[in-house]
């Protein structure tokens, strides 16, 4: 009884050990998505405007970049929105270590058609008197789309692959105990038991180690995203990490269901095999 | 019935474990399959309980055909032959009471029966007073009981041991082949692979002596040596 409970609890653990891996992955591909995704957004022209302009000016001048070649929209957004969008989107960072006033100008938000016009575009709007100054990240936003694309797919490949990896270690880890109990189970075949009534037991306790395994794995991860992903913001205030409960939840879930699948299938695999060669 | 005709076994290695076997034994017989080590004793009980297969040749246990008999069959087929294994095959962390019972368990019996049933079988070997003691709380002999007591708790209709009394001393050996005597008049058919003469020549039944994988002798109340 010892010793099996020994070899449950090393089960556990490898388990728990390899959906960490897992699920860190995830995650840390979640916040390259997350960043691909928030600069190829970003296919703009930010307009900023000098302090004191009338609002009348301002809605004439943004009426004229509205029919300038090559421009889909033009939104204006006063800076008193801009920093309670900014405080919203950052709101992990004491802000008030950093800047007690408003720092931020009225700016136009310019969406292009496409990318051709944009460096044209932003040198023209740049002689505008209004104009303080102009910013754009297209050749950047361009190139993120493409590393975006790319690391969707690597990730998608990679989670395959570890997903494998996991499973291996998975049923190579379960194998372990049900050959401890190899004996158990060609008794059991001898005295007229199916192959099903020796299984679920196995596959029963497989579950349970897997579930085991996630449940813990889960708790370690979210623990430990919480806090690195704080101090990380702090230091790095622009970086859009992931804080949206939605896909956090998904990763988790997605961890604790592989954990359950992979406890099941492992088992059910070992105790097949076993089956075949008593 | 048990026919078993034209049986063959040849191993991989080339060696031919049994050949040209034909056999028939009736229901309720007695019979003692003996021979020296390598006859192929054990060899011919393992095909009748389907845990190996022939190279040739035929088995029937009650007109039905092992060769053909389907993989999912092959656990009911073992539920009705009881089988007794010279190292017992004990689960060492389960009590006597819960070895026994295992054979019920596993043919979805509920649970008071299988306690009526445990207890009735466990008086039977004469073990009643220490169901709940693990194998390795006890000898040999007492080992063994536990073993018949499982193979018949089911009352199969069919009883095969192989070496039953292979490590035990004469006077437990004894004490084990009355057990199975008493067995088979309660209409069990019983066939014992040995190769202990004294029991064979001093409880006197039908013997089928193997040499080199063949049927030498088949004879009625015979000595071990005919």
């Amino acid at each position: 009884m010892k010793r099996s409970g020994v070899m449950i609890f090393i089960s556990v653990a490898t388990i728990t050990v390899s959906l960490i891996v897992f699920g860190l992955f995830l995650l840390i591909s979640a916040n390259i998505n997350n960043l691909a995704n928030f600069i190829s957004s970003k296919l703009e022209i930010r307009v900023y405007l000098k302090d004191g302009i009338q609002e009348a000016e301002v809605e004439v001048f943004r009426q004229r970049i509205l029919h300038m070649n090559g421009v889909k929209d033009v939104i204006f957004i006063d800076h008193d929105t801009a920093w309670k969008q900014f405080k919203s989107n950052f709101k992990n960072i004491e802000l008030t270590d950093v800047m007690s006033n408003n720092p931020l100008p009225d700016t136009f938000h310019v969406y292009l058609q496409n990318t051709d016009s944009i460096s044209n575009l932003s040198s023209y709007l740049k002689t505008f008197p209004q104009v303080e100054d102009v910013g754009y990240m297209g050749p950047i936003a361009e190139r993120v789309k493409l590393f975006s694309k790319v690391t969707k797919i690597a990730g998608l490949v990679l989670v395959g692959l570890l997903t494998v990896a996991t499973l291996l270690i998975t049923i190579n880890t379960i194998r372990l105990t049900v050959i401890a109990r190899q004996n158990e189970i060609a008794i059991m075949n001898l005295v007229g038991a199916t192959s099903d009534f020796i299984r679920w037991p196995f596959i029963i306790e497989g579950l349970f180690m897997g579930v085991a395994g996630s449940f813990v794995a889960v708790i370690f991860l979210k623990a430990s995203y919480l806090f690195f992903s704080v101090k990380l913001q702090n230091l790095l205030p622009y970086f859009p990490l992931v804080f949206d409960s939605f896909i956090l939840s998904l990763v988790y879930l997605a961890v604790f269901v592989l954990g359950a699948i992979l406890g099941i299938v492992g088992a059910y695999i070992s105790v097949s095999r076993t089956l075949k060669s008593v | 019935m048990i026919r078993v005709k034209n049986l063959r076994k040849i191993h991989q290695n080339g060696f031919v474990a049994l050949d040209n076997i034909n056999l028939t034994i009736e229901k309720d017989e007695f019979v003692y399959l003996v021979g020296p080590s390598g006859a192929g004793k054990s060899t011919l009980l393992s095909m009748l309980f389907k845990a190996d297969l022939p190279t040739s040749g035929e088995i029937y246990i009650n007109n039905i055909s092992l060769n053909t008999l389907p993989a999912k069959q092959v656990p009911l087929l073992r539920r009705n032959i009881g089988f007794i294994f010279q190292d017992y095959k004990l689960l060492p962390k389960r009590t006597v009471a819960e070895n026994v019972a295992f054979a019920l368990r596993v043919m979805h019996v509920e649970r008071n029966r299988i306690r009526r049933q445990v207890a009735q079988v466990l008086e039977l070997v004469g073990l009643q007073q220490k169901m709940n003691y693990l194998p390795s709380e006890l000898s040999g002999g007492e080992q063994q009981r536990i073993c018949i007591a499982r193979a018949i708790v089911n009352n199969p209709a069919i009883l095969l041991a192989d070496e039953p009394t292979g490590s035990l001393d004469p006077d437990t050996s004894w004490e084990i082949m009355q057990l199975l005597s008493k067995i088979n008049a309660r209409q069990t058919t019983v066939i014992v692979a040995t190769h202990n003469k004294s029991i064979v020549d001093d409880i006197r039944k039908r013997v089928v002596a193997l040499e080199k994988g063949r049927i030498v002798r088949d004879k009625h109340l015979s000595l071990y040596d005919g």
